[in-house]
């Protein structure tokens, strides 16, 4: 009796299904919406569907993966059936049918899937963002990752972390970063407890963590718990670019409140800070962003907020490895010896110390610490600039300049991410970082194509006291090269890397230097079509308020002498909005032959 | 545009790799977190680079151990769930051990169901015991922990 019931149910279901094809039927649709989010169905360019899901355990039908209804049809078949086994694998497509009330079974106990939940005591959803930190070439493009919440007492540290990343095995051969990118791995999800996320992030890697508390119904909480469950098992193709670990997510967002179409708004590539700017742009499910540090964050705030003793006793202490700290009370004294201890255990997962060294010193200030009755005054920092209200990531620029006096228009375009004289606010001082611009420039009624930078990636990281970090270059390019022995122009592939190291003068200015070397291709290039060079550049970068400015001279000694040259640039930036500035640039090249002076102003918009 | 990402990749690694070095068997004391099933910088960056991870998945999540106690001294869901913490958070709890006070005392006095301010008092009144020296291991440090809980309940 009761199967007939459903039977009929689910054909009628299908029948208006059909049906709102037609004449849109508003209920239906938003069934129908939810069954498509909840076995990850995206509309294919033919006007079919395909599930980004690829292993066959996840669908109940043959040709599931691309037929919706085949596999709705096959979800209903499952519940009405004995195969409870089975049925425990699905308790989100369970809640589904159930509260559209199109099956009436109720659900089998799992004892697996109940101890998952017991687990888990789950309390609410937080999204998870590690910046992109561009010294750090692990973290280029940030990663996002979501936090099942605990009811449990204690800290949120024994909440779960969930994250999707592509799985290599145990012996991966040399080639797995580029199968990383192509697709040659198969994806899938991991929860682990979030201590051990906040270990590696935090601790490890020294990436500061945003979490992103949203705004979900109880209800909604246990659907995406259950749904958790339901793609625990399941992979897909990794492709670094598209479906990363951040377009994952969204789908599973979506798959618990559809209205969202997070998934939708990213067609093509998809960076993870975008994603959460996408999700922070839904008023409704943003709650309220909490910051959790890097271990070098923390050390440099803790040595910013101390006092002038503290500093040179810090500084001292770290120096010589002696930790019997004088001259001060013993509340600064504990601010001194807890940063020296992160300061410790920064230097011994950077490799620079050996363990029993490492431990002795940890020990020796763990005692030194444990003698003093006060409580340190300096905590951990609480805030910091929010990379999700950096600019945007794409940028278009109009330009209008002049060239040894012929006058000029140029436009350009950059995919992502972010240049040095574009505003830091998120992304930090020093860090460039640009794949794909593309610019062209317009004489009188001449047009050309000026330049195709293929990839762009500056970061000068200041020395300090406590860190020496590298500073370096690779930049890739194909530009419109001027030869002033002939006076004409041509084009060349170049690329140059450099390293150096940069030195910060004060809150605003850091000064660098680089040693570079250049090799260029092109027909271009007379003499084996090639040249190669090597060359000296010092520079400094100034930020103040809504201004940026970069200056630069430079030296290059080529194979080609056409190419030796001493530049000189400037660059400065205006802020009007987050999202418009004002830019101008001046540069002077000492050729052999004929100099070139060229001057541009134009605006920037992000978007 | 994939090339050119791989092309960071493998460059920013080869700036890494130079500063790799081996990793050692630490044990489950003080330090034993740091390159916990890693192997080595260069493998780990292009790993998070592309956000690819060595192994196969693991799907099951568990507060469960890792081996530092072989000989079961531990026992019971709670003791458990205090050593699989521990042993992830050896260096931090160590610090708040010795100030008293800290996430991971609030965190541990949470798992076992005491105050966490008399958790804090107490560890670090008894600390000397507790990290009895610099080598104190994880599962002797989560026995310690469950008498000091013990006597304060």
């Amino acid at each position: 009796m009761s199967y007939i019931y459903s039977f009929f149910r689910s054909v009628f279901f299908i029948l208006f299904i059909f049906l709102s094809f037609v004449r849109p039927l508003n209920a239906q649709e938003k069934i129908w919406n939810e069954w498509l989010a909840l076995v990850h169905y995206q509309k294919t360019l033919f006007g079919g569907y395909e599930s980004t899901i690829d292993t066959p355990n996840f669908f109940l039908s043959m040709n599931g993966k691309y037929n919706p209804q085949d596999e709705f049809e096959a979800t209903i078949a499952l519940f009405q059936s004995n195969d409870y086994k089975k049925q425990c694998l699905f308790p989100a497509r369970y809640r589904f049918l159930k509260k559209y009330q199109l099956i009436e079974a109720s659900f089998p106990s799992c004892k697996e899937y109940e101890q998952f939940y017991h687990d888990l005591r789950p309390n609410g959803i937080t999204l998870l963002f590690t910046d992109a930190n561009m010294n750090n070439p692990s973290s280029l493009f940030g990663h996002t990752m979501i936090r099942i919440d605990t009811a449990r007492k204690g800290t949120q540290l024994l909440g779960h972390g969930v994250t999707y990343g592509a799985f290599m095995g145990e012996n991966p051969g040399p080639l797995y970063p580029l199968l990383g990118l192509f697709g040659g791995y198969y994806g899938g999800f991991t929860v682990k407890p979030y201590y051990e996320v906040v270990n590696t992030y935090n601790n490890i890697e020294n990436r500061d963590v945003w979490e992103v508390n949203l705004d979900f119904t109880r209800e909604e909480l246990d659907f995406f718990i259950a749904h958790t469950w339901e793609v625990g098992q399941a992979q897909s193709r990794y492709f670094f670019l598209t479906r990363n670990c951040s377009y994952l997510l969204l789908e599973n967002l979506d798959a618990v409140r559809p209205s969202l179409q997070l998934a939708k708004k990213f067609p093509v590539q998809v960076i993870p800070l975008d994603t959460m700017k996408a999700v922070q742009n839904i008023p409704e499910i943003s709650k309220g962003i909490n910051y959790r540090p890097s271990r070098q964050s923390k050390i440099r705030h803790r040595y910013k907020m101390m006092n002038d003793i503290q500093k040179k006793a810090y500084l001292q202490a770290i120096k010589t490895h002696d930790y019997h700290i004088k001259g001060m009370n013993e509340e600064e004294k504990a601010d001194v010896l807890e940063t020296a201890y992160q300061y410790v255990q920064y230097q011994y997962v950077a490799g620079n110390t050996e363990l029993q060294e490492y431990r002795k010193e940890s020990f020796a200030l763990l005692k030194e610490r444990n003698k003093l009755k006060e409580k340190g005054k300096i905590g951990d920092p609480e805030q910091a600039e929010v990379p999700m209200l950096a600019h945007d990531s794409m940028r278009a620029v109009l330009n209008t300049g002049v060239r040894n006096g012929k006058d000029f228009k140029q436009f350009s375009l950059r995919p992502a991410y972010h240049s040095w004289t574009d505003d830091n606010y998120g992304l930090g001082q020093g860090a460039e970082i640009n794949f794909l611009e593309t610019t062209i420039r317009n004489y009188d009624n001449e047009l050309v194509l000026q330049n195709f930078d293929v990839l762009a990636i500056r970061s000068i990281a200041p020395v300090d006291q406590m860190f020496a970090p590298v500073s370096f270059q690779i930049l890739w390019n194909i530009v419109r090269d001027y030869n002033p022995q002939t006076d004409k122009e041509g084009y060349v592939t170049s690329v140059k890397t450099g390293g150096g190291a940069a030195l910060r003068l004060n809150d605003n200015i850091i000064a660098y230097s680089f040693v570079n070397g250049v090799l260029g291709y092109g027909g271009f290039i007379q003499d084996n079509n090639v040249y190669g060079a090597i060359g000296g550049e010092v520079g400094a970068l100034a930020s103040y308020e809504n201004w940026r400015l970069w200056l630069k001279a430079e030296k290059i000694y080529a194979s080609v002498k056409w190419k030796s040259q001493m530049l000189y640039y400037v660059e400065g930036a205006y802020s009007l909005s987050r999202n418009w500035a004002l830019s101008a640039s001046y540069k002077y090249e000492q050729n052999y032959g004929h100099d070139v002076e060229e001057n541009m102003f134009g605006i920037r918009y992000y978007f | 545009m994939k090339k050119i990402y791989l092309a960071a990749a493998v460059l920013g690694s080869m700036m890494l790799s130079a500063s790799a070095y081996a990793v050692d068997s630490t044990g489950c004391g003080l330090g034993s977190m740091a390159w916990k099933g890693e192997r080595g910088i260069g493998p780990q960056v292009l790993a998070a680079t592309t956000n690819t991870s060595f192994g196969s998945q693991t799907f099951g999540i568990t507060f469960g151990t890792s081996g530092c106690d072989p000989d079961g001294r531990v026992s019971g869901g709670t003791g458990r769930m205090v050593l699989a913490f521990l042993e992830n958070n050896m260096e931090q709890f160590a610090m708040d051990a010795a100030a008293g006070h800290g996430e991971t005392i609030d965190t541990l006095a949470g798992i076992l169901n005491v105050d966490s301010e008399k958790l804090g008092e107490q560890t670090k009144i008894h600390f000397a015991s507790i990290f009895y020296d610099e080598n104190a291991d994880a599962t002797s440090v989560t026995l310690s922990m469950i008498d000091l809980a013990h006597e304060i309940a």
